[in-house]
């Protein structure tokens, strides 16, 4: 009877669900649109990752799972994954994105321009302490400039490939509905290129950055300069059953570009993602630099991170290690005493 | 000093290995071009030649870890057939786990420095499918001996030994199956002298009592002339001179070889 | 005639979570693991509901084979009221309506993280396995790439020389669970990190095993009266866990595997691991009107 007793499971996960969801209270439309309007980055981010675009879902997943990235990006990629797919969109061009933000690194002028954009990264780093003391924190407006920039810039390494510094990658004459796709088909190695990129896209930020900045530090072979880096709008446009294309709507994107000098050419890495997240696309375009002719096992090997930098895998299993595990246990634990017994029988003086 | 020489062998049967027209390009460059090498059952042949020369290319060829553009490969054995460069991946580890031994100049190559010394000589009987582990053990200990390795260090990983005892922990791997054909790859290269001298010893006395084919390739001529039997001359990856060694040694006909002889003397 | 005459309402989720798309692709993975037995298949492995590392492997497959009148089994470390056995359990009811049970005898379909039942298994019965790392070469060749052209070559001399160092080492193989095993003769698998006790259970058995890795993306299967032969040298038998000797102190069972429980006084205690066969042992003794199945085991030795 006692051992019957026992059987808490099913309660015990129960209440601990309750637990960790009564500390976030109710969850209302108004939350997900104060998520949406005040954490756009952290969005963008839970996006990419989820390799999912849909403001809504997203700031839902961070309301409901309390802003635990890791599960709100595995949230999002389980109902992607029941989705189904209706349309491949379109390709997008470099000089057809709206551009917000462009910057290279490569020269201090270039055609279109360097275009600042939306950016903290000449801001001090201070904190607004006045808004817990009751004052609000106003951002000052913007002055709109006297000649508004252009919407669209013709890319940079396309200057670069019409002066014969670059060679740039062929285009691919892939049917849409043929194009590799990372979330219906195992990863394998050599990845195809289309996989390789999939995976950078939904890499777990933290992860590329870690192991883009070991390349970047001197694990890898290349140091990257920036040539290009863009955070814009594409349009997504799809074939309707009966042919007419239509936009569907923009996306938030950020790409990146980086290259350094192999002999008498400029080699490029490149990476892109769904919303914007700079440090992720300089990370993975530094490590898509890096990969070719990597020695097996090293970082910047296209199979160990595009292995480790899976956020949803990667997390997992780290989370799992708190499984009971007392099977394996015991099963070494008798190995060990067997072992044990066996060398201090062959110790025992010979009496 | 007197010298003693080994009386001289008549060579009466057909060659053990045979590579014929043997050409390798290594992008723009020609690493070795049409070479053709006899080895008879029993004798020691010397590949001699500066770096770069191809002597390892070749050498690595007749591992299968390389094949040629253009040539080909036999070995005159029972059940080895054909042209050894057109075996698939499967067939090309079979034979030289059971068939071919190698001693590589940088031990990482050829030993896993982590494991025990018994155990990498192991592994060649493991891949032979040997299954029972005191024979493994036997087998191991009496290769290991063979090349008079010491055996109270039988399961200290390669990594804790000196250099010339990690040579010699490949020489059991490789003689453990008792090849058909053992290649060493600049043996002694990096050595001290002594040692040098001690692992040739060895090599020497295992090809006496054994009479292991073997074929070896340095720069070093003093190491080709204590080894070899016979002698090819290797020079941007052209063979430019063979014969008997001391035939090579007393009487350089090539330009090269004649420098080169010089050179040592 | 209207739009909604002709389609269907929309559904927040597909029957059994998983789109047929997903199903499709593991019902042939299935069955190409099936035809080559102990091979390792890559399939997709969508996300599931459920963190990678906890099953998500065995999920998928679950999902898969279920219908509404499965009967479901789930448990962890041999155990059905563990924490995430029930949170899987509890996932499957009520994502395909299936029926569930905490019997060995009644289940259809049995997901099994680390253990596989005493009780023996019969054709009509499907035993998923959970698997963590499904590549038994790991420890040798952390390259996945390279490890698939060893298996290819059944290229497996690394694999021997390990358990041949851990002879020369310790004076036995080390390896606890996860016991590398020879499938049909030709792929060398891991049987999941089961105890060493639980692998002869897989030779020749008259069930199926599906053993899914959900975070590696492999699946692969031993067929009923498959052979199923652990590594070990001729002259070096293969031990299980010395548990024969043992008995449950709650149920009075013996001679299956036990989890050992630390007392306050330094000595230990042992319960049986299979816990739905303890109970049944307790509510026999009690008198209730209980079937014990034919196990595997009896009087702790393996028979044949």
């Amino acid at each position: 009877m006692a051992y019957v007793a026992t059987r808490g499971g099913e309660r015990a996960i129960e209440q601990a669900e309750r637990l960790f969801r009564a500390e976030m209270g109710t969850i209302t439309p108004e939350r997900i649109n104060e998520i949406k309007a005040a954490m756009p980055y952290l969005v963008d981010r839970v996006m990419g990752e989820a390799s999912l675009y849909d403001e809504d879902i997203a700031a839902l997943a961070l309301a409901q799972t309390g802003g635990e990235l890791y599960e709100a990006v595995l949230v999002l990629r389980a109902w992607r994954t029941t989705q189904p797919r209706l349309s491949v969109a379109d390709p997008i061009e470099q000089d057809a994105l709206f551009t917000h933000r462009r910057l290279s690194a490569a020269f201090k002028d270039i055609p279109g321009g360097q275009l600042l954009g939306p950016t903290l990264d000449y801001s001090h780093r201070l904190l607004a302490t006045q808004v817990l003391t009751g004052e609000a924190f106003d951002p000052v407006p913007v002055e709109p400039a006297a000649t508004p920039a252009p919407a669209h810039q013709p890319s940079v390494s396309a200057w670069q490939a019409a002066n014969d510094l670059v060679d740039l990658p062929k285009g691919d004459a892939t049917r849409p509905d043929d194009i590799p796709d990372i979330t219906r088909e195992p990863l394998l190695f050599p990845s195809k290129r289309a996989h390789t990129l999939q995976s950078l896209a939904r890499g777990e930020t933290g992860g590329v950055l870690a192991l883009g900045y070991a390349a970047m530090r001197g694990y890898g072979q290349a140091h990257p300069t920036v040539n290009e880096l863009r955070l814009a709008e594409a349009e997504i446009v799809v074939t309707h059953p009966k042919g007419t294309k239509f936009s569907a709507g923009r996306v938030k994107v950020s790409q990146a570009e980086v290259l350094s000098k192999k002999d008498e050419k400029l080699e490029l890495g490149f990476a892109a993602t769904l919303g914007w997240n700079e440090v992720k696309v300089i990370a993975a375009a530094t490590l898509d630099l890096n990969s070719a002719g990597a020695p097996k096992g090293s970082a910047t090997e296209e199979e160990f991170f595009l292995y480790h930098t899976e956020g949803v895998e990667s997390s997992g299993f780290c989370i799992h290690f708190k499984l009971p595990h007392y099977v394996t246990f015991q099963s070494s634990l008798d190995a060990m005493r067997d072992a044990k017994a066996r060398s201090a029988q062959q110790k025992e003086p010979a009496q | 000093m007197t010298i003693v020489l080994d009386a001289p062998r008549i060579v009466i049967t057909r060659p053990l290995m045979t590579l014929k027209n043997v050409s390798k390009s290594y992008g723009a460059v020609q690493a070795v071009r049409d070479a053709s090498v006899e080895v008879f059952p029993g004798e020691v042949m010397g590949i001699v030649g500066e770096s770069g020369s191809g002597k390892s290319t070749l050498l690595r060829m007749m591992n299968l870890e390389d094949t040629p553009d253009t040539g080909s490969y036999t070995l005159d054995l029972p059940d080895v057939q054909g042209n050894l460069f057109e075996l698939d991946r499967f067939a090309r580890r079979m034979l030289c786990a059971t068939k071919i031994g190698i001693v590589y100049q940088n031990p990482h190559l050829g030993l896993l420095m982590n494991h025990s010394s018994s155990g990498n000589v192991a592994e060649r009987l493991l891949v032979a499918g040997e299954r029972r582990f005191l024979v493994l053990r036997d087998k191991a200990q009496i290769a290991l001996e063979a090349s008079e390795f010491p055996l109270e260090r039988l399961d200290a990983p390669p990594i804790e030994l000196s250099g010339g005892m990690q040579q010699r922990v490949q020489l059991a791997k490789a003689i453990a199956l008792e090849p058909a054909l053992l290649l060493l790859d600049e043996p002694t290269t990096g050595l001290d002298v002594s040692v040098q001298a001690l692992v040739l010893d060895t090599l020497k006395r295992l090809q006496q009592d054994r009479q292991i084919t073997m074929v070896i390739v340095s720069h070093d001529l003093g190491v080709i002339r204590t080894m070899a039997d016979r002698v090819i001359v290797m020079r941007r990856g052209v063979v430019v001179e063979s014969g008997l060694a001391d035939q090579i040694f007393q009487d350089p006909q090539h330009p090269y070889t004649q420098q080169l002889v010089h050179a040592k003397l | 005639m209207s739009l909604k005459t002709l389609t269907r309402d929309w559904e927040p989720m597909s029957y059994g979570f998983l789109d047929a798309s997903a199903k499709r692709e593991l019902r042939r993975k299935m069955l190409k693991a099936v035809a080559v037995p102990g091979c390792q298949m890559p399939y997709a492995s969508r996300e599931v509901p459920m963190a990678r590392g906890w099953g998500t492997g065995g999920l998928q497959v679950s999902l898969t084979l279920i219908n509404p009148k499965t009967c479901v089994k789930v448990i962890d470390q041999g155990a059905d009221d563990s924490v995430n056995a029930a949170s899987i359990r509890s996932f499957l009811a009520k994502v395909s309506g299936a029926p569930t049970t905490l019997d060995t005898l009644k289940a259809d379909l049995i997901q099994s993280r680390h253990r596989i039942p005493e009780e023996v298994l019969r054709e009509d019965q499907v035993l998923v396995l959970q698997v963590p790392n499904p590549e038994p070469l790991r420890s040798v060749q952390p390259n996945m790439s390279i490890a698939r052209q060893m298996h290819a070559d059944a290229d497996y001399g690394r694999m021997w020389l390990q358990l041949y160092e851990q002879i020369v080492r310790s004076g036995r193989i080390m390896q606890g669970a996860s016991y590398p095993s020879m499938v049909n003769g030709r792929h060398v698998m891991t049987p999941s990190p089961i105890p060493r006790w639980d692998v002869p259970k897989l030779n020749m058995a008259k069930h199926l095993t599906i053993l899914s890795a959900g975070r590696e993306k492999r699946i692969f299967a031993v067929p009923p009266y498959t052979r199923v032969e652990p590594l070990v040298f001729d002259d070096v038998p293969y031990k299980v866990e010395d548990h024969a000797k043992l008995t449950c102190n709650r149920s009075g069972a013996r001679g299956f595997f036990m989890n050992e429980i630390p007392q306050e006084d330094g000595s230990s205690t042992h319960e049986i691991s299979d816990s739905e066969y303890g109970v049944k042992a307790i509510r026999r003794t009690e008198g209730d009107d209980i079937v014990l199945g034919d196990t595997w085991y009896k009087n702790g030795e393996m028979s044949s």
